[in-house]
């Protein structure tokens, strides 16, 4: 996947880049917004991943200029501002996510993969097809193997987005972010104990367990 | 204060402009007055003469040119008001008080019988009552008798002119009066307004150069230039309490932040130790520090939420307040920690009244109901129960109330849990930086709310007394 990092901070960048490429992504660094925008008109990137505050033009300033321009390649802004107004602010100027600074590289990885994988199933897909598990986004059904699993909404709502993003590593904070659309610290792992539960439901009696936890990140569904 | 610096000042310039606009209005009533009654003098006068005119020219037709001459010697005599003069067909002197007529001569054939008479206005000297020589000005009319002879009648207009000059006079003394005050008043407000703006002035100065405490003194006098006055107070005191709460929030994080930046310190010094040792390896040492920085970070972030939660409630203002049922936060609070809870071998319910419409910072609501909720669930010992209620109360306030049965907390250390860092010593074995009550209480604060701390169900079987902890804020208006 290519990434281009719009970054002014030049250890962040150093790192961020370091990460992403260990991660078997091609990363290029653009040192502020102007450099940004040049580097994006190439065209090319997968994710353009933007911090906010940067000298000359901004964030905010380089994202509104790219999506007049009809640039639709998904933004993942990065902040130290992270109070609603600034998020909304973010997202209002053509952002697809908002990591607040300081952040763990697998919550940003996590992320940018996800943003990447969100252009691909732009389609209004009415099924959802992962390994042997089948979902239906109309009859609101799950089966794996042919074999029919009970759901509750919510389960269903996580499955869908842990489906969605098979094979990537998503976050605990993803999760809440997306599947119960909160914005705080649960202080206790109150995500895992849904995602055990519906581990319960998907993987128990299966040979092969589908949701798995990736140390350090979170967890991923895998075919 | 120099004239220059004068000029350019706002109530000085007005008064000029009144004063000037003033003297163009009394120039204009001047006018007016001149011209209509220099008119009407003019319309009296040729009244007069015309009827004067018709007298004599009756007297010739009706008794001949002896008769005419007889009346006029006669009126001379008597002196009236009028000039005449009466000459024979070729322009030659009758008689008359006017040895010539200021009227040109017409040719015979012209004016026969009196029918187009001929009018000028003209002066003639003469001497006044006191002697003085004086020119007034007159109108007249001459035209021929049926005879041929020419006769001329006029009258001095001298009266009006001399009524009009007065009137003039009168004016102009009153103009200049008016200019006089005008400027004068000008003058005068313009100082007392400088004055008064001048003291207002020294306040922004003094705040421009640091001094917050500088305030505009206030007479109560109730105009424009007082409550400009007041306003500036009231913005400083405003503004002197926020500058003083940032202070007081920057020393706190400052203070809060020493404890466990010295625990971290402690903890890394022992890893180190322990790596060198041998006991642990570098990965794990490592691994520890960054647990240990992403803890630090969780309370910076907290203490900086709180202070930023303590500035808003001190300005009385929630910070993104959104309007929203906090019947279905509740609810979503109870469908996302249920689990946790049964997992721990907990009995949790939920009883949610629908239809609380509130006016709050959602995701600091959230973390609120998430905080005292979490704390429940870790303080109540296995086979304990934790319930979850929002409702509204008989004032009209919206409540969530979570109760469970644990050891609760003593009466007397209630209000202190709620502080900063603050954790009992039977909590010590538990994960906790002591700062989740403490947000929750500035969560609330910053709503206009309150939190209530009280004893649960009570002791038995091993369990309880419990606690209640009750958060209250005001439902969203209309």
């Amino acid at each position: 996947m290519r990434i281009l990092v719009v970054e002014d901070d030049a250890e962040a960048a150093t790192a961020m880049v370091r990460g992403l490429t260990e991660a078997g992504h091609e990363v290029t660094h653009a040192v502020d917004g102007a450099f940004g925008l040049l580097e994006a008109q190439k065209g090319g990137y997968d994710v353009y991943v933007v911090d906010r505050m940067m000298p000359r033009l901004d964030g905010i300033g380089m994202v509104e200029t790219l999506r007049k321009d009809g640039d639709q390649t998904p933004v993942l802004f990065l902040s130290a501002l992270g109070e609603v107004e600034d998020r909304v602010v973010g997202l209002k100027a053509g952002g697809d996510d908002y990591l607040v600074k300081p952040y763990a590289f697998a919550e940003l990885i996590a992320r940018v993969e996800a943003l990447s994988r969100r252009r691909e199933t732009g389609s209004v897909a009415t099924v959802l097809k992962v390994g042997d598990l089948e979902m239906n986004l109309i009859a609101r059904t799950v089966h794996r193997a042919g074999q029919e699993i009970d759901l509750q909404p919510r389960e269903f709502q996580l499955l869908e987005f842990l489906m969605r993003h098979a094979g990537q590593s998503v976050t605990r904070t993803m999760l809440l972010e997306k599947v119960w659309e909160y914005h705080f610290d649960p202080q206790t792992n109150v995500i895992d104990v849904h995602i055990s539960r519906l581990r319960a439901k998907i993987d128990k009696g299966f040979d092969k367990a589908m949701l798995q936890t990736v140390r350090g990140a979170g967890y991923r569904l895998e075919a | 204060m120099k004239l220059p610096s004068l000029l350019r000042r706002t109530p000085f310039r007005l008064t000029l402009l009144f004063v000037a606009l003033f003297a163009a209005a009394a120039s204009a009533v001047l006018a007016y007055v001149y011209i209509a009654s220099a008119n009407e003098a003019r319309a009296k006068a040729q009244a007069d003469v015309t009827a004067e005119f018709e007298v004599l020219s009756g007297i010739y037709r009706e008794r001949g040119p002896d008769a005419l001459n007889v009346a006029l010697v006669d009126r001379t005599i008597r002196g009236g008001s009028y000039l005449y003069t009466l000459m024979d067909a070729d322009g030659g002197l009758i008689t008359g008080n006017l040895t010539e007529s200021p009227i040109d001569i017409v040719p015979r054939g012209t004016g026969d019988g009196g029918t187009v008479p001929v009018w000028e206005t003209f002066t003639y000297t003469d001497n006044d009552a006191s002697g003085r020589v004086i020119r007034p000005q007159s109108l007249g009319m001459q035209a021929r008798l049926s005879g041929g002879e020419i006769l001329f009648v006029g009258q001095s207009m001298g009266d009006t002119e001399a009524y009009l000059g007065r009137l003039t006079q009168a004016l102009w003394a009153a103009m200049g009066i008016v200019l006089l005050l005008g400027l004068a008043g000008g003058l005068l407000v313009s100082r007392n307004l400088e004055r008064a703006m001048g003291r207002l002035n020294s306040v922004v100065v003094a705040v421009q150069e640091g001094d917050l405490k500088a305030r505009a003194p206030v007479r109560h006098s109730g105009d424009e230039l007082d409550e400009l006055g007041q306003g500036l107070n009231t913005m400083l005191d405003r503004l002197e309490g926020s500058m003083a709460s940032i202070r007081h929030a920057g020393d706190a994080i400052a203070h809060d932040l020493r404890s466990p930046l010295t625990r971290m310190r402690a903890k890394l010094e022992v890893a180190l130790i322990d790596a060198e040792a041998g006991k642990i390896d570098g990965t794990e040492a490592l691994e520890l520090a960054l647990s240990e920085a992403d803890d630090l970070l969780k309370t910076f972030n907290t203490v900086l939420a709180i202070a930023r939660l303590q500035a808003a409630a001190g300005s009385g203002r929630t910070p993104d307040p959104a309007i929203f049922d906090a019947a279905d936060l509740a609810a979503d609070m109870a469908e996302l920690y249920e689990p946790a809870s049964e997992d721990k071998g907990l009995e949790f319910s939920a009883e949610i009244e629908r239809g609380l419409m509130v006016s709050a910072n959602q995701p600091f609501l959230a973390q609120a109901l998430a905080n005292i909720i979490d704390n429940a669930i870790k303080y109540t010992p296995v086979g304990g129960a934790v319930m979850l209620r929002a409702r509204r109360r008989s004032s009209g306030e919206i409540e969530f109330s979570v109760t469970d049965t644990g050891p609760g907390v003593p009466e007397d250390d209630r209000e202190r849990v709620i502080q900063r860092f603050v954790r009992l010593d039977n909590s010590r074995t538990e994960p906790g930086s002591g700062l989740g009550l403490s947000l929750v209480g500035a969560v609330m604060e910053a709503h206009g709310g309150r939190i209530v701390l009280d004893e649960g169900p009570g002791a038995y079987e091993g369990f309880g007394p419990g606690l209640r902890v009750a958060l209250v804020l005001p439902a969203a208006e209309g």
